[in-house]
């Protein structure tokens, strides 16, 4: 008799475990949905890189560089950083 | 910025110019091409029109994300590099080569 009740005891737990624990899972997957997503870009790969004029100081002159100088000669890595004197 | 130029020589062989750019004034970005030793020009976007024209102008920090583009001869975007992942350029390196071997 006893030994019954051990098992239906086991029996409920492991019911109320298999109810409870997908939900405790689904949780996770949706904290982890929740993460802060990197902002898409305005500007697509395909897309027509903006032209714009800008310039660099070459240590005697300020030097002019536009986009449009290199179109059909060469192509262009423009990279973007956030401030001079830090990493990356 | 000091990865791509040691990736310089690879991406001049593949026909490729490297141009930095961030808000800082074109002295403040000389010196800074000077100290890490970088050899491309570093551009001046002094008011942050061209960054915002990429719409990637963060208000939060005034300033640029850290973001590379790779911009094809006909002027479209081949590849885009965002925040940590702009950090390490081999993809666009990578992009590069393909190009120039398919060529």
């Amino acid at each position: 008799m006893k030994r019954n009740c051990v098992s239906t005891m086991l029996g409920v737990w492991l019911l109320t475990a298999a109810m409870v624990c997908p939900q405790v899972h689904a949780q996770g997957d949706k904290a982890q949905a929740n993460k802060p997503e990197p902002v898409p870009l305005k500007l697509n790969v395909g897309d027509v890189a903006p032209d714009f004029k800008l310039h660099y100081f070459d240590g005697s002159d300020l030097k002019e560089v536009s986009l449009s100088q290199y179109r059909g000669k060469s192509n262009v890595v423009l990279a973007f950083y956030i401030f001079a004197f830090t990493g990356g | 910025m000091k990865a791509f130029q040691q990736n310089l020589k690879q991406l001049e062989a593949a026909d490729t110019q490297v141009l930095g750019v961030s808000m800082d004034s074109p002295f403040a970005n000389k010196a800074f091409a000077d100290q890490i030793g970088v050899t491309f020009p570093l551009l001046s976007d002094w008011g942050g029109d061209v960054t915002r024209q990429y719409g990637i102008y963060v208000d939060k920090y005034k300033a640029a994300r850290r973001i590379n583009f790779l911009i094809g001869k006909d002027g479209k975007i081949l590849e885009e590099q965002i925040d940590r992942d702009a950090i390490d350029p081999k993809k666009i390196v990578d992009a590069c080569e393909r190009r120039k071997l398919s060529r």
